[in-house]
């Protein structure tokens, strides 16, 4: 119904426009979604239990394998769509690209879950599908309509998405939670991109550049302060979806009760979509105004990145921790925001695609643990896991070192450029703020690394200690003696009989050795992002 | 063979003697190792000999040598190699330390038998000869230096030879630690030099002196003191000397080689030396002679007073270290080197019969229990009374002909000079005294039990050994002296060197007999070429006069010691309560351990803890590490704190942040 | 052969042996770790005296879009570490194979990573490249210590990691801003290689910053005080090996660091933070020596022992004049060499003393174990600076170099050199000497133990004969590196004459 509503939108946008072009080719991986979507939905009606849970998940990975396909057919060619409504350019492109392989990698690790079987594999994946659908549009939305039609067709999926374990009531709850500041979110941004048309007395991006910057030189528009109120209100707007402090809370509680694959695609592939549009409007739309939301952003990234990392410090559960750490690294990012430049960009969609890797690697691990035991989301649950399930230990070891930036990962990679890009755009202050927390973010995520290898195994759902465990934070499980000596090191590097779910397992080792492998070879990944750089061609 | 070619077998066979009894300590029964290590330095005394011949072989002008194997340190405007240089001077060091170094080890060859540490001590007696050997024949700075702390570490080694006894630990450490300091200024001392003349070549730098620095020079003085720093810490010059009467914890025979013989008199060779450098820094120089003069004086009043044998003939040995200063420093360097000499005769033959005393007395060591060895020991006792006499400066032993050399030279040289003489003469005194003390308490008197004993034919043993300073039961196993004791009336490893040395106090003086024979001075005068002191020396009437006054002071000075001890046997006690002041401080040793175990000690210690306990926990656990933590610690605290999970909640931070950030923008429209 | 196999080597190795069984993987590793040894000394062989600037040059694009080059290359300044880290690293590991650790594989992966890594961050000629070694250096340590220490180790290991990261983090900023701010300041493309970067010397401004991030980097791995917290914690919890190499070794990669990096890249700062940097070392001298004297752990003597070193290597390098460089460079060899093996013989002391390393259940050890004494001995005079050890002639440059640049400071820190001798001998003292400990039991050294000690010592004594070995090797590139940092101090000098 959400896909209908979609549709009729974009069909009468393209009405209004009175029948515009519209390059077909260049539509392609929308269609390919949308179409996909419809598919999943229909075959979910379908009684065999074959066709829901083997069919539906092939088909819904079929769909967005397609869509890549095309995605990367149009890769270079850069064409604005529906008479400028939508900008199909290499942003949007490498974008799409990271929402598909997070899409995929959720469909997959959710193969065995709880959520789709209690919401019905049709709807759970086609809603999937079309939260992917809302992102593509988002992010190449050139037009403040557009972009608030590809805002909602991404969230309103995802609020249904995280309630997907009916029975469960952390999973609604946090379904509910995010619906009402979900929609909080939605209404600000309403507000905000309203104001913005009454300001500049347009909707779609180019125009509103132009009377910006022609209101830089008249010195009118830029004082008005309806245009930045109606910033203002944007960023709150899409600072709620990005979970940027202060408009983070929803983020912990949310990852921690939602079906964890659903968390893992929101981790990913939301926060990925908010960074683009954020990219989209600030780098193009108002672009002019940089002077003036150029600071906002850097206080807020330097508050976000406070927050998130001494947030994350001495939380007990996985997900949490991974919420906290998610809005740290929003802080990250947003500085490639800040600094307006092609050089940022490419840092941003570099970080975001290092950043899928990792988070998707260590919420795979989690899920394998959860399945293995009813505390699976603790940390202490992790105990000795080096030594039982090397082949667990080793992804989620590789996720914790290479999100604290250690060389050798993408991690540092990412690190690297982002610090680059806010040195070369004069942000140097922003850069040591950046490495400031991620110095804080060691004491949690060396935390996690500590509990894998050097504590011995917690048979009884033994909780970490509240309290915070700042640097230095070893305190944790009760730490037995000796280093793990009950592991049964024969079977390092294990085998795969000690993996029960051998799927989980292959996403976290896939998405951990190219954690790795990007790590020490990243120039495919610096193509990949150089492109995305390139495509906005106001900056430099 | 050319003279460096001996120079460098001296220095080869006592390594080679280390090398062998260290490597092969396991195989080696009965003496073989002390047989090993005396015939090393018999070689090198012989290699010493040769070079002599050789050196004597070539003209006055053409008696300075060098000679280098390798690079060793030179880069970057150093230039260090592994260089020797063979002059009168080092050759004749080298006689005296090879020459002597091997009698006492055929001495102890017999002394340190049934000791479990037998090989391990000639390995580093021997090692000690070979540094000793490398400091007197160095060729450059870099090389003096390292012979020099060689030396201090081998003392360190043989003074804690038997490493069981706190004592003896704790003596090698004060030892080496003051021996450390010497080094220390040693090394700076070369740097204030070098920062001039840019080499650390001996000859090269004696030639630049006179060029690159002017009269008493600041640079100059400044690193002649601190060469003097380091020849203090050597010869156990005031303030640096408490560590000498410690090193008595050590083997006798060490004693006698070590802290008596050669290494103590490194400081004197040092200045002799570097003559050119103190020549052209008289300031400097004068320092040396009254620290010289100050240590003879203060030796010499403790030495009346100890009652611990070795250590009194440890203050002797201060004491005339002090005379020999005291003369290199004005620059009566023939005279001060002869005493030099004639000292390591007499003084190593004093400590011989001292470790035969010793023995006898199964290790006790204070005079108050000992008497009576006359008969007991009448070999020891003749040495002994000879060594004394020499001592005590009594005409015609060489003792005499040589301390009152340098008395002579410093009265030559008039003015303040006189005073210093004045002092010699006041030493000398005291001198007389405390030797006839010792030999009148050791060997006079009622028998002790262990004499009588000994006259019955059969040594004392005590039947458990203790250390005569603390008097605690050894714990008997290696590192501990040796369960049966050794009498040179009864091994004749002991008696012979014993009697070569006696014969050598008695004649050693001959070399140098004023307006008869001046062999020494004419032998280093190629090495003092180029000094404009060594020149001008007293008439040979005022020699003889000098040695007369000396001669009756040192008669005035064994009548005395007769007067207290013999005739009047109660005589010290009435004394000693007369002026108790006077006899606190000289017992405490003038209080110098104190001084500077308040001024040093305890603060380094105090220091270390504070640095522990404050420092560390509080400044550096607490403050840096503490501070940070505690701050990102309250931080997680608030944030977790608003995360209450309430919906409401959050609504309420949301708008406070929506209004934070559209109040922002306004405020900026208006800018 | 390239320097690419040897530094890669080591953790090749570590991954191979992953595939022999349990036993023998500590010989593997073992025997392994001695052919990296002989790569490394056939580059030795082959290095050229006469030549100048870097040899065995390997150079390809690592991230073109950075302007990151794989560079690595040899000279005077590390080719004498780069063996130096090979030879220990066989000692700590020829030890330890004679040893039960339980995962071995995992145990040896780590050294093997934590050797390549060293390399890696002494052969490398790309700033970017230096730092990313530089940090993962760390991480192997990071197991080690927590997997296989002793007491509390997790949170020592954190601890520590922590430190050291911070650090490293804030150089990571100042390494970046090296290359932007050079190609933005002279407008050429962004590069990352140190040759390129020598020849774009940065505003004076942009040096002082970047200078500070490069020493806290640095300051903290030596450690020198106040970036030493982690130091107490994190040695005592180490295991024997792990510490050996760490304190051997790890600690010279940042003094490296200063030779290669800081002087040549940042001489304004260099000079202008001169005093700065040599108060720091003298603090640390003092006070290192200070806690030496009264700790009653016989490993905390060491490793405070080695700060106070570390101190003088600093002393020699800020001296800013090549008497201190070559000492310092010197020096470095030297400090490695003595203690690993002070802190193999730690281990066996403590062997003797009942599993013990407190001081006071030590003494008397020596009476059953003459060479394991003398072994003892050596090792501790080299520790202080005897002179006829090489570690003197490093000291003595040193003391020469900071001597000529600054009389007073120079003499202060003789009183470190004087302290050395008292907490070495104390520690030789207190344990082989005095009565023997309570729960004592003096026995000979054995295999196990001085198949790693004895090759050391040999190469010490070696290297008091012939300490030119090294420094003949050095010259050239010390005084390179210096160059900027002198010609800089000359022009102040100018500048102050003629205001």
């Amino acid at each position: 119904m959400t896909g209908l509503s979609a549709y009729s939108t974009l069909a009468a946008v393209s009405h209004q426009l009175k029948g515009p072009h519209i390059d077909w080719p260049a539509f392609s991986p929308l269609i390919a979604l949308s179409v996909g979507a419809l598919l999943v939905l229909l075959v979910g009606l379908l009684s065999g239990v074959v066709a829901r849970e083997r069919v539906v998940p092939m088909l819904t990975i079929g769909s967005l394998l397609v869509t890549m396909g095309f995605e990367i057919a149009r890769f270079h060619d850069h064409t604005s769509i529906i008479s400028g409504a939508l900008e199909i350019d290499d942003l949007a492109l490498t974008l799409d690209l990271i929402f598909a392989v997070a899409a995929i990698a959720a469909v997959v690790l959710s193969l065995r879950a709880r959520a789709p079987r209690e919401a019905g594999h049709g709807e759970y994946h086609s809603l999937l599908l079309f939260s992917v659908l809302g992102m593509a549009v988002l992010v190449s939305a050139q037009n403040l309509v557009t972009l608030f039609v590809g805002f909602e067709l991404l969230s309103i999926p995802l609020y249904v998405l995280c309630a997907a374990e009916a029975h469960r009531e952390g999973s609604l709850e946090s379904g509910l939670k995010y619906l009402v500041i979900g929609s909080v979110g939605s209404a600000t941004l309403a507000y905000g991109l309203a104001l913005i048309y009454g300001a500049t007395g347009s909707t779609d991006f180019a125009g509103i550049a132009n009377a910006v910057s022609v209101g830089k030189l008249a010195g009118g528009v830029l004082g008005d302060p309806m245009l930045l109120t109606g910033i203002a209100l944007v960023i709150v707007g899409f600072a709620f979806k990005a979970s940027v402090a202060p408009f983070h809370q929803w983020t912990p509680d949310v990852y921690e009760g939602a079906p964890t694959p659903i968390t893992a695609f929101m981790a990913t592939a939301t926060k990925a979509a908010a960074l683009g549009v954020f990219l989209r409007f600030f780098d193009v739309a108002v672009i002019g105004a940089q002077n003036k939301w150029a600071p906002a952003l850097a206080t807020l990234a330097t508050i976000t990145i406070l927050v998130g990392n001494v947030g994350a410090l001495g939380q007990s559960s996985l997900k949490r921790m991974l919420g906290y750490s998610g809005v740290a690294q929003a802080g990250y990012m947003l500085g490639g925001v800040v600094v307006g430049s092609q050089l940022g960009v490419q840092a941003t969609v570099l970080y975001l695609a290092v950043y899928l890797a990792m988070n998707i690697a260590a919420f795979a691990v989690i899920i394998a643990q959860e399945d293995d035991r009813p505390d699976g989301d603790d940390i202490s649950a992790l105990a000795g896991l080096g030594a039982r399930r090397p082949w667990l230990a080793w992804p989620l070891t590789i996720a914790m070192l290479s999100l604290a930036g250690i060389p050798g990962t993408v991690g540092f990679i990412g690190k690297f450029q982002l610090i680059h890009a806010l040195i070369n755009g004069d942000y140097t202050w922003l850069a040591v703020v950046v490495v400031i927390g991620s110095m804080i973010s060691l004491g949690y995520y060396l935390r996690v690394v500590a509990v894998i290898w050097m504590s011995a195994p917690a048979p009884a759902p033994a909780r970490a200690p509240a309290g915070p465990a700042g640097p230095g934070g070893g305190v944790l499980a009760p730490i037995a003696g000796g280093s793990a000596e009950v592991d049964d090191s024969g079977r390092w590097p294990g085998s795969a009989s000690s993996v029960p779910y051998g799927e989980v397992a292959f996403v976290a080792l896939l998405f951990a050795a190219a954690s790795i492998l990007f790590g020490i070879f990243p120039s495919p990944l610096f193509h990949f992002a150089a492109h995305a750089g390139q495509a906005i061609t106001g900056i430099f | 063979m050319s003279p460096t070619t001996f120079g460098w077998l001296i220095l080869l066979f006592p390594l080679l003697g280390t090398a062998l009894i260290g490597l092969s300590s396991r195989r080696l029964g009965g003496r073989a190792a002390g047989w090993i290590g005396t015939g090393a330095i018999a070689l090198s005394f012989a290699c010493a000999i040769g070079a002599l011949i050789a050196l004597l072989g070539r003209s006055e002008a053409h008696r300075e040598l060098g000679s280098t194997l390798w690079n060793y340190d030179s880069t970057v405007g150093v230039d260090a190699s592994l260089s020797i240089l063979l002059d009168p001077l080092s050759v004749f060091m080298a006689l005296i330390v090879s020459g002597v170094s091997m009698l006492i080890h055929v001495y102890s060859v017999a002394y340190m038998d049934s000791d479990r540490g037998y090989s391990r001590y000639f390995a580093y007696l021997n090692f000690f000869v070979f540094s000793m050997l490398l400091l007197v024949l160095a060729g450059n700075f870099l090389l003096l230096i390292v012979g020099w702390a060689f030396v201090g570490a081998a003392s360190y080694m043989l003074i804690s030879f038997w490493y069981r006894r706190k004592t003896a630990t704790r003596a090698g450490m004060k030892a080496f630690v003051i021996n450390v300091l010497g080094d220390v200024g040693l090394v700076f001392g070369t740097f204030f030099i070098f920062r001039h003349t840019g080499t650390l070549d001996l000859l090269g730098t004696f030639r630049d002196v006179p060029h690159v620095f002017t009269h008493n020079q600041g640079d100059l003085v400044a690193g002649c003191l601190l060469l003097l720093v380091g020849a203090f810490a050597k010869s156990a010059q005031v303030p640096l000397h408490t560590w000498l009467p410690d090193a008595m914890e050590g083997p006798t025979p060490v004693s006698a080689l070590i802290h008596a013989a050669t290494m103590v008199t490194a400081g004197v060779y040092l200045i002799a030396r570097m003559h050119p450098l103190f020549e052209q820094a008289p300031a400097a120089a004068d320092v040396g002679a009254i620290v010289g003069g100050a240590t003879l004086l203060i030796a010499a009043t403790i030495a009346i007073v100890v009652t611990d044998l070795k250590r009194v003939i440890a203050y002797s040995t201060m004491s005339q270290i002090g005379y020999m200063i005291m003369g290199v420093s004005v620059g009566a360097y023939s005279a001060a080197l002869f005493h030099l000499m004639t000292h390591s005769f007499f003084k190593a033959l004093l400590f011989m019969a001292a470790g035969s005393i010793i023995s006898a007395m199964g290790g006790e060591q204070s005079l108050d229990r000992m008497g009576g060895f006359r008969r007991a020991l009448p070999f020891t006792f003749i040495c002994f009374i000879i060594g004394g006499l020499a001592l005590s400066g009594m005409p015609p032993f060489s003792g005499w002909l040589s301390k009152d050399d340098i008395i002579a030279f410093l009265d030559h040289r008039g003015g303040a000079f006189e005073v210093l003489g004045i002092i010699g003469y006041l030493g000398a005194l005291l001198t007389g005294i405390y030797t006839f003390r010792m030999i009148f308490r050791a060997f006079f008197g009622k028998p002790c039990e262990q004499a009588r004993e000994l006259e019955q034919g059969h040594p004392f043993h005590a039947e458990v050994p203790r250390n005569p300073q603390t008097g605690e039961e050894e714990d008997t196993d290696v590192g501990f002296p040796g369960p049966d004791h050794h009498i040179a009336e009864r091994d004749w490893p002991m008696k012979v060197p014993m009697a070569a040395l006696a014969v050598l106090a008695v004649v050693g003086g001959v070399l140098q007999i004023p307006g008869v024979d001046d062999s020494i001075a004419r032998f280093l005068a190629p090495t003092f070429a180029d000094s404009h002191l060594v020149r001008d020396v007293p008439s040979t009437s005022a020699d003889w006069l000098g040695l007369a006054v000396g001669a009756a002071i040192a008669i005035t000075g064994i009548a005395i010691a007769y007067r207290i001890w013999i005739v009047k046997p109660g005589t010290s006690t009435k004394l000693r309560e007369r002026f108790a002041p006077v006899y606190t401080v000289l017992v405490n040793k003038w209080y110098f351990d104190e001084l500077i175990d308040f001024l040093v000690v305890r603060p380094a210690q105090w220091s270390g803890r504070f640095a522990d306990s404050v420092l560390e926990r509080v400044v550096i656990a607490g403050g840096v590490t503490g501070s940070v933590t505690g701050i990102v610690r309250a931080g997680s605290a608030a944030v977790r704190r608003a995360q209450t999970g309430f919906v409401r909640y959050y609504a309420a931070l949301v708008v406070v942040g929506i209004s934070g950030v559209a109040l922002y923008f306004l405020i900026s429209s208006s800018g | 052969m390239t320097l690419s196999i040897l530094i890669w080597l080591p953790l090749a190795i570590s991954l191979l042996v992953s595939q022999v069984p349990r036993a023998a993987v500590g010989r593997a590793t073992a025997v392994g770790s001695l052919v990296t040894l002989g790569i490394a000394i056939s580059f030795l062989a082959r290095f050229k005296l006469s030549h100048i600037g870097l040899q065995f040059l390997t150079n390809r694009e690592w991230i073109p879009a950075l302007g990151i080059h794989y560079k690595l290359g040899l000279d005077g300044l590390n080719i004498a570490l780069v063996v130096l880290t090979t030879a220990l690293f066989s000692a700590a590991l020829v030890w330890a194979s004679f040893r039960e650790w339980d995962r071995p594989r995992v145990f040896y992966f780590h050294f093997g990573l934590a050797q390549t890594a060293v390399l890696g961050a002494f052969c490398a000629q790309d700033l970017a490249l230096f730092v990313a070694f530089f940090d993962v250096m760390l991480i192997p340590f990071y197991f080690l210590t927590g997997m296989w220490g002793t007491g509390d180790r997790v949170r020592a290991t954190t601890k520590l990691v922590i430190y050291t990261l911070v650090g490293s983090f804030f150089m990571l900023v100042a390494a970046i801003a090296t290359g932007v701010l050079a190609s933005e300041q002279h407008g050429t493309p962004l590069t990352f290689a140190l040759s390129a970067l020598q020849a774009l010397p940065l505003s004076k401004t942009s040096q002082e910053w970047i200078f500070l991030g490069f020493a806290v980097a640095f300051l903290v791995k030596m450690p020198l005080v106040p970036f030493h917290g982690w130091l107490a914690d994190g040695y005592k919890s180490m295991p024997i090996p792990a510490v050996a190499v760490f304190s051997a070794i790890l600690s010279k990669v940042a003094a490296y660091g200063f030779l290669r990096i800081v002087l040549p890249l940042f001489p304004y700062a260099s000079v202008h933070f001169q005093t700065l940097m040599l108060v720091i070392a003298l603090v640390s001298i003092l006070w290192a020596t200070a806690i030496a004297f009264t700790t009653p752990e016989a490993r905390l003597v060491v490793a405070y022992s080695s700060v106070a070193q570390l101190g003088f290597i600093t002393l020699g390098i800020f001296s800013l004049r090549p008497e201190g460089a070559q000492g310092a460079l010197l020096q470095m060899v030297n400090h490695g060499l003595v203690t690993l093996p002070m802190f193999l013989i730690v281990a066996a002391l403590a062997a003797r003393a009942g599993g013990s390393e407190k001081l006071r259940d030590m003494g008397g050890i020596a009476f059953r174990a003459p060479v394991l004494a003398t072994l003892f001995l050596i090792v501790t005079f080299a520790t202080l600076a005897m002179p006829g050890s090489s570690n003197f002639v490093g000291e003595f440059m040193i003391l020469l170099g900071l001597f000529k640049a600054k009389l007073v400071l120079a003499l202060i820190a003789s009183a470190g050199v004087v302290g050395a001798a008292v907490y070495a001998l104390r520690l030789f003292i207190q344990s082989m000497h005095n009565r023997v400990g309570p729960r004592v039991s003096s026995r000979e050294i054995g295999l196990p133990e001085a198949a790693a000690i004895v090759p050391i010592v040999g190469v010490i004594l070696v290297l008091a004969f012939y300490p030119q070995f090294g420094l003949r090797r050095s010259e050239r590139a010390v005084r390179a590196a210096l160059a900027p940092a002198q010609l800089q101090q000359a022009a102040s000098l100018t500048a102050s004459r003629t205001p």
